[in-house]
C-alpha cells in the first residue's frame, strides 16, 4: 500500500515536478526540448534550469522553440548546483511554486540541474520524480561505475544513441550494464532521432503522470552517495549511523 | 520538550547550511563587483555595509520582534507587520533589493514555518498575504525563539558579512581564510552602533542609513543574464 501525500492540499493540485539530472553534456536540455516537443499537444508544461551561470540552458531551451520562452526560468545557485536540488532547495522551490501560479493550471514543472558528476541527485523535498541520463559519448562503461542516479533515479536515459558506432560503444551492452545496476528500475536508450525511443520516452512521463495524479506515486530518495567499500570491505550506503570519521 | 537557549538558536540562524536559500545570495558582493569595484575594496566594502544597510535590516528585525512580542493593547499583529514593512521598503528604494528580500523572505517563512509553528509571532506571519522580507520574518523568529535585540542586532550584521565573504570565494581567487578576518573586522565596526540599533521600538526607528551605491549597482545586476547568485 502507497504511503499517503505528505501534504495532501498541495500535492493534488499542484503540477507533477519532474528533475533532470546527470554529467555535464550528456544532453539535460536537449532531452527537455524532447519532452517539451512530444508533449506540448497534451500537457502543460514550465522548466526550470539550474546552470552555474544563469541563463546559458534556458537561452538554449527558448531557442529550441517548444515551450513559450516566458515559461522558461532560470534559477540562480550561488556556484552550487548541487546544493540547489539537494542540501537546500529553496531557490527551485520558490520558483517551481511561481511558475505553477503564473501559468496554471500547469500539468508538470521539469526542473533542471546544473551539470554536475555522478553523485548528483534531487531530493524529494523538491521533486516528485527524477530522470539521471548520461550518455554514450560520455564511455560504455560508466552505467557500470553506478552511483545514486544511474542506481536508482526513477528512469536512467542512456542518451545519444545515434553517436554509438563513431565512439565504438555497444548500446545493448550499456543498457544491460545499467539494468543489472538499477535492479530492474527504467531504463530507455534514446536518441532525439529515433522516433521508438522518443515514445517511450513519451510513455514513461505519461505514465508517472498518471500515479502521481492518481495519488498513488511515491517520490524516491536515490540518496546523496553510492554505497562504498572500505578497507575491511564492509559495504553501507550512509543510511545508518557509523561513528568512524571520512 | 524544553527550548533551546537563544544562543543556539542564533548559531543555527547563522549557520550557512540552514536550507533557507541563502546560498543562491551575494549580500551584494556580485553586482558591486560586476560594477567594477576592485576586489581590494571587498574588506572596507564590508565594513561598509555593516555600518549602514546592515544595520537597516537589523532595525526592521529587532522592530519586528517587540511589536510581535509585545502588541500594544488594541491593535493587531497584521497592523504592526504593515507599518514595519512599509517602514523598510521606504529605506530601501531599489525594486532588486526588495525583490531578493522578498525571496529570502519565503525561504526563511518556510524555516519558521518548519520549526516554530507554533508561536504567536510566527502565526501572525501566517495570516500576512503579501510579500515579506527576510529581516521582518526574522524579527518573527526572534520574537518566538526569545533572542535578545543585540543579538538581532549582530547576527544580521554577520549574516551579510559572511554572506558576501563566502560569495567572494566563488567569484575570486583568493585564501579562503582571509575573508574570515574581514567578516570579525565588518562586525567591529558595526558593534559601536548596536545598543542604539537594538533599543529601536517603533518603525519610524529603524535606521536609514541605506547605501544608494549598492542599490544602484543591484539594480544594474538585475538586468545581466550571466549571473552567479540572485543578488
Amino acid at each position: 500500500m502507497p504511503d499517503l501525500p505528505q501534504n495532501p492540499d498541495t500535492t493534488t493540485t499542484r503540477p507533477l515536478r519532474l528533475g533532470v539530472a546527470g554529467p555535464v553534456g550528456v544532453g539535460k536540455s536537449s532531452l527537455i526540448a524532447t519532452i517539451c516537443r512530444a508533449l506540448a499537444e497534451e500537457l502543460e508544461i514550465g522548466v526550470i534550469t539550474n546552470d552555474i551561470y544563469t541563463d546559458e540552458d534556458a537561452r538554449f531551451l527558448r531557442s529550441a522553440g517548444v515551450l513559450e520562452p516566458e515559461r522558461i526560468r532560470a534559477v540562480e545557485t550561488g556556484a552550487c548546483p548541487h546544493t540547489a536540488i539537494r542540501d537546500d532547495v529553496t531557490a527551485n522551490l520558490l520558483a517551481a511554486e511561481d511558475l505553477a501560479e503564473d501559468f496554471a493550471p500547469l500539468d508538470l514543472v521539469v526542473i533542471e540541474s546544473g551539470g554536475d558528476n555522478l553523485t548528483a541527485t534531487f531530493s524529494p523535498a523538491l521533486v516528485d520524480a527524477q530522470i539521471f541520463v548520461l550518455d554514450v559519448a560520455g564511455g560504455g562503461d560508466v552505467a557500470r561505475k553506478g552511483g545514486p542516479g544511474i542506481g536508482r533515479a526513477d528512469l536512467l536515459v542512456v542518451n545519444k544513441t545515434d553517436l554509438a558506432p563513431y565512439v565504438g560503444v555497444d548500446v545493448e551492452q550499456m543498457v544491460r550494464d545499467a539494468t543489472a545496476a538499477r535492479d530492474g528500475r527504467a531504463v530507455i536508450a534514446l536518441s532525439r532521432t529515433d522516433e521508438a525511443s522518443v515514445t517511450a520516452l513519451r510513455s514513461w512521463v505519461l505514465g508517472v503522470l498518471g500515479h502521481y495524479r492518481d495519488g498513488v506515486h511515491v517520490a524516491q530518495d536515490p540518496g546523496p552517495m553510492a554505497p562504498h567499500f572500505h578497507a575491511e570491505g564492509e559495504e553501507h550506503d550512509h543510511e545508518h549511523e557509523h561513528s568512524h570519521a571520512h | 520538550m524544553s527550548a533551546p537557549h537563544p544562543f543556539s538558536v542564533a548559531m543555527l540562524l547563522a549557520d550557512a547550511r540552514l536550507p533557507g536559500g541563502g546560498h543562491a545570495h551575494s549580500a551584494g558582493l556580485e553586482p558591486a563587483l560586476l560594477a567594477g569595484m576592485a576586489p581590494a575594496d571587498v574588506p572596507v566594502w564590508l565594513r561598509g555595509r555593516a555600518r549602514t544597510v546592515s544595520l537597516v535590516e537589523a532595525g526592521t528585525a529587532v522592530v519586528t520582534a517587540h511589536l510581535l512580542s509585545h502588541p500594544p493593547v488594541g491593535t493587531s499583529a497584521q497592523t504592526h507587520l504593515s507599518a514595519v514593512v512599509d517602514a523598510w521598503a521606504a529605506r530601501t528604494p531599489s525594486a532588486a533589493l526588495r525583490e531578493a528580500a522578498h525571496l529570502l523572505g519565503r525561504g526563511y517563512r518556510r524555516v519558521a514555518r518548519s520549526l516554530w509553528s507554533h508561536r504567536p509571532p510566527v502565526q501572525a506571519l501566517e495570516a500576512w498575504t503579501g510579500p515579506l522580507p527576510r529581516a521582518v520574518v526574522l524579527g518573527a523568529i526572534a520574537a518566538a525563539a526569545g533572542l535578545r535585540s543585540e543579538d538581532v542586532v549582530r547576527l544580521t550584521v554577520y549574516e551579510d558579512a559572511q554572506t558576501a565573504a563566502a560569495a567572494l570565494l566563488k567569484l575570486e581567487p583568493l585564501d579562503p581564510l582571509a575573508p574570515a578576518q574581514w567578516v570579525l573586522e565588518a562586525c567591529a565596526a558595526a558593534e559601536p552602533h548596536v545598543l542604539r540599533v537594538a533599543a529601536c521600538l517603533t518603525p519610524e526607528d529603524i535606521p536609514a542609513s541605506g547605501a544608494p551605491q549598492n542599490e544602484g549597482w543591484a539594480e544594474a545586476h538585475a538586468l545581466l543574464t550571466q549571473r552567479l547568485f540572485r543578488a
